[in-house]
């Protein structure tokens, strides 16, 4: 047993030192007033009742939420949708598999900064949108287009890791069953119905509860493309924690941490209880 | 007893592996013995007044102190500056923005200057080296927080060959401004919007707004810093006239989807903008074939003449290792050499009087028609203000350019953002 226990050991104790005890340490931060510098001043729920009555909390709260949405409402579909087309004997096949997940694997930064040039005012999807005699907009400088430009570029950006998950999942469904389907007449589409999405329904579940964790910590793409503007519509729930952290006010960003936390959790629970339940 | 050897190691293996993960910085605490190692953080970029022949001058004359010059620059300074010092990994002296002064300051993140100095700086009293502006704004709570390295303040760019060629007169009141711009400005595709030498409308920042508010009598808060004071006439008025530049078509707001504004100067869709002198050496680096075409002038007054009062200061963390070392490099680079090093390396207008005044600094630039831009600068500095310096400075900072923007943007009327804003700012200062 030892040996099991010593090679553990490092990931443990990392673990312990740079995830639970900094969790820890923002926990108590979360009930004082701290600059990181000097003493922490408690201040039991203060925070929390703060952030609540917190015109930029609130709306980083929104905005994140539909940031999710839009993300979470989108991206497994064009994952699901490309995943089914790469389960078809395509030509070249490897190609586009590795095509959909390059950006994926490429630097979210180096993602949203590209992406930032695109959307500029005089970038190419302005020229080929004026070239289609489609209106074109200050993308990121726009309050209402912002955040949906934001969300594009992330879905862009990480729908191919959905189509893998979805095409490694399709993959392992018995080919019996289409044929058994087919006999009876079934469309491409109630085979779609009635065998895949039922098979697929634990990926589906693991796709939508990691999605949503990542959707909801989303920071990259705002911290380059818009620094939350403009006019906070798109701060987001980390950006947010990250602002009040840079004023110095850590209370205040671990009481985010911690909100994030309870949320993230909540969802997570509720997600899993509907598919267990589904599942009967 | 093989077994609880074998434990034995693996334990102390596991313990050896986490001390030196353990082990951050803090390498250097060699009291006594040789040479103290300053860390230096600045955010200049790669134009820099902290040169390697400006760090080895200084190593030749202090053979008991080395500097570990540590570049940064100058959008993620605040970041790595608050991680550092609050993570106990403090560099000694780091550059600071003037507008981070209050928020930091109020932190007690800076070491009492007025104390370690002894209120000398290179042999005289400090207040003989800099000017009155300049002294109240290294100040917070009746001592020195931070030593003014260069300053920045509004001037008028604008392109003297268009101006020229159009016969338009540099303007001095707001009226002259307004007609200059208009004349200055083309629609080349004519659809009612500026494409062409038209006037920057930096709309999402106090720097550029709030000059305006000063030239027309108004002020940021109240006297005593307890309540928003920008919803008067002056404000609305201010406000009114930004936005008549976007409303008339000789302005563009230049927000962050447009990019960095040097790029609309090298591809002429700018033509006139207020900034501070650091954009002289922008010009210079970022569009050299304009050379000769710019010019600079006293920004146009209303009421009296305003502008922001900011730039670089030299600070110490109050938890740096090495004060005493830290405050002696801070006087070498506050000598007039260094100072003027600070314009003809970095391109930015240095904060001590002496400097101010040095020859160099008044040479004919050839970028601007062979005249010297830099007195402009100097004059600007005379008649400007700091930003109000309260704890809520950095809040109150992002409300007003979320004010001016929502303005600029046509979200908001002039007076509907000022109603809205001043609510915001008040309940920032009260909490």
């Amino acid at each position: 047993m030892l040996p099991a226990y010593v090679l553990i050991a490092p990931a443990i104790l990392s673990a312990i030192v740079f995830l639970y005890v900094p969790i820890a340490y923002s926990g108590f931060w979360s009930f004082t007033e701290y600059s990181g510098l000097g003493t922490a001043k408690w201040v039991g729920l203060a925070n929390y009742r703060d952030l609540l009555a917190d015109e930029d909390f609130l709306k980083a709260l929104w905005n994140t939420v539909l940031f999710v949405l839009i993300g979470m409402g989108i991206g497994p579909v064009l994952g699901f949708l490309s995943a089914l087309l790469l389960n078809q004997a395509v030509r070249f096949r490897a190609f586009f598999r590795a095509a959909y997940f390059l950006p994926v694997m490429t630097s979210l930064v180096v993602v949203a900064s590209i992406w930032k040039v695109l959307l500029n005012d005089q970038g190419i999807i302005n020229q080929i949108f004026s070239l289609f005699q489609l209106p074109t907009r200050t993308w990121l400088d726009d309050t209402t287009t912002a955040l949906p430009a934001v969300a594009v570029t992330s879905i862009w950006q990480g729908f191919g890791f959905e189509t893998v998950v979805f095409l490694a999942a399709l993959q392992a469904i018995p080919r019996d069953y289409y044929d058994a389907a087919k006999v009876d007449g079934a469309s491409y589409w109630q085979q779609v119905r009635h065998i895949t999405l039922p098979s697929l329904r634990p990926t589906i579940m693991f796709v939508y509860i990691i999605g949503i964790i990542g959707s909801f910590q989303v920071f990259d793409q705002i911290f380059v493309m818009t620094s939350g503007g403009p006019i906070n519509s798109t701060r987001t729930l980390v950006f947010d924690l990250f602002e009040r952290f840079n004023q110095l006010e850590l209370g205040q960003a671990s009481a985010v941490a911690y909100f994030l936390l309870v949320i993230l959790a909540s969802l997570s629970y509720i997600q899993i209880f509907l598919f267990e339940r589904g599942r009967r | 007893m093989k077994r609880s050897m074998l434990r034995g190691f693996a334990l102390a293996g596991v313990l050896v592996l986490t001390a030196a993960a353990c082990t951050g910085g803090g390498g250097d605490g060699d009291e006594g013995n040789g040479p103290v190692t300053i860390t230096v953080l600045d955010y200049y970029g790669e134009a820099t007044p902290f040169s390697k022949d400006v760090i080895d001058r200084f190593e030749a004359d202090h053979p008991d102190i080395k500097v570990k010059y540590e570049a940064g620059d100058w959008d993620t300074m605040h970041e790595k500056f608050t991680v550092r010092v609050s993570g106990g990994d403090s560099p000694d002296v780091a550059t600071m923005d003037m507008t981070w002064i209050p928020t930091f300051a109020s932190k007690q993140i800076f070491a009492d200057l007025s104390d370690l100095s002894g209120g000398q700086l290179n042999g005289s009293a400090i207040e003989d080296h800099y000017q009155p502006g300049a002294i109240e704004a290294m100040t917070f709570d009746g001592h020195y927080v931070t030593m003014m390295f260069d300053f920045d303040a509004y001037g008028l760019y604008y392109r003297a060959d268009q101006f020229e060629a159009k016969g338009i007169d540099v303007p001095t009141t707001w009226d002259e401004f307004r007609d200059a711009a208009k004349k200055l400005a083309e629609d080349t595709d004519g659809d009612g919007v500026c494409d062409k030498y038209c006037f920057e409308v930096y709309g999402n920042d106090c720097f550029h707004w709030c000059q305006l508010l000063f030239q027309a009598g108004g002020s940021i808060l109240n006297e005593d810093n307890t309540a928003a004071a920008f919803n008067s006439p002056a404000g609305l008025k201010s406000l009114e006239f930004y936005k008549s530049f976007i409303d008339d078509g000789s302005g563009i707001y230049w927000g962050d989807a447009q990019g960095e504004p040097i790029r609309g100067i090298k591809d002429e869709r700018l033509g006139m903008f207020l900034d501070g002198p650091y954009y002289m050496g922008l010009l210079k680096s970022g569009a050299p074939d304009l050379k000769g075409k710019w010019a600079v002038a006293p920004p146009p007054v209303d009421v009296e003449p305003g502008s922001y009062l900011g730039g670089t200061g030299l600070s110490i963390p109050v938890n740096a290792p090495h004060p005493d070392q830290a405050w002696t490099f801070i006087q070498y680079m506050l000598e007039q050499q260094q100072q003027v090093g600070v314009f003809t390396l970095a391109g930015a207008a240095p904060a001590t009087t002496a400097a101010l005044q040095s020859p160099e600094l008044t040479k004919p630039d050839p970028y601007f028609g062979g005249e010297a831009p830099f007195g402009v600068f100097k004059d600007s500095m005379a008649t400007a203000t700091h930003f109000p310096y309260v704890e809520q400075w950095d809040p109150i900072d992002t409300d007003i350019g979320n004010m001016v923007q929502s303005v600029m943007l046509g979200k908001a009327t002039p007076q509907e953002a000022l109603d809205t804003y001043e609510a915001k700012v008040n309940e920032e200062l009260a909490g």
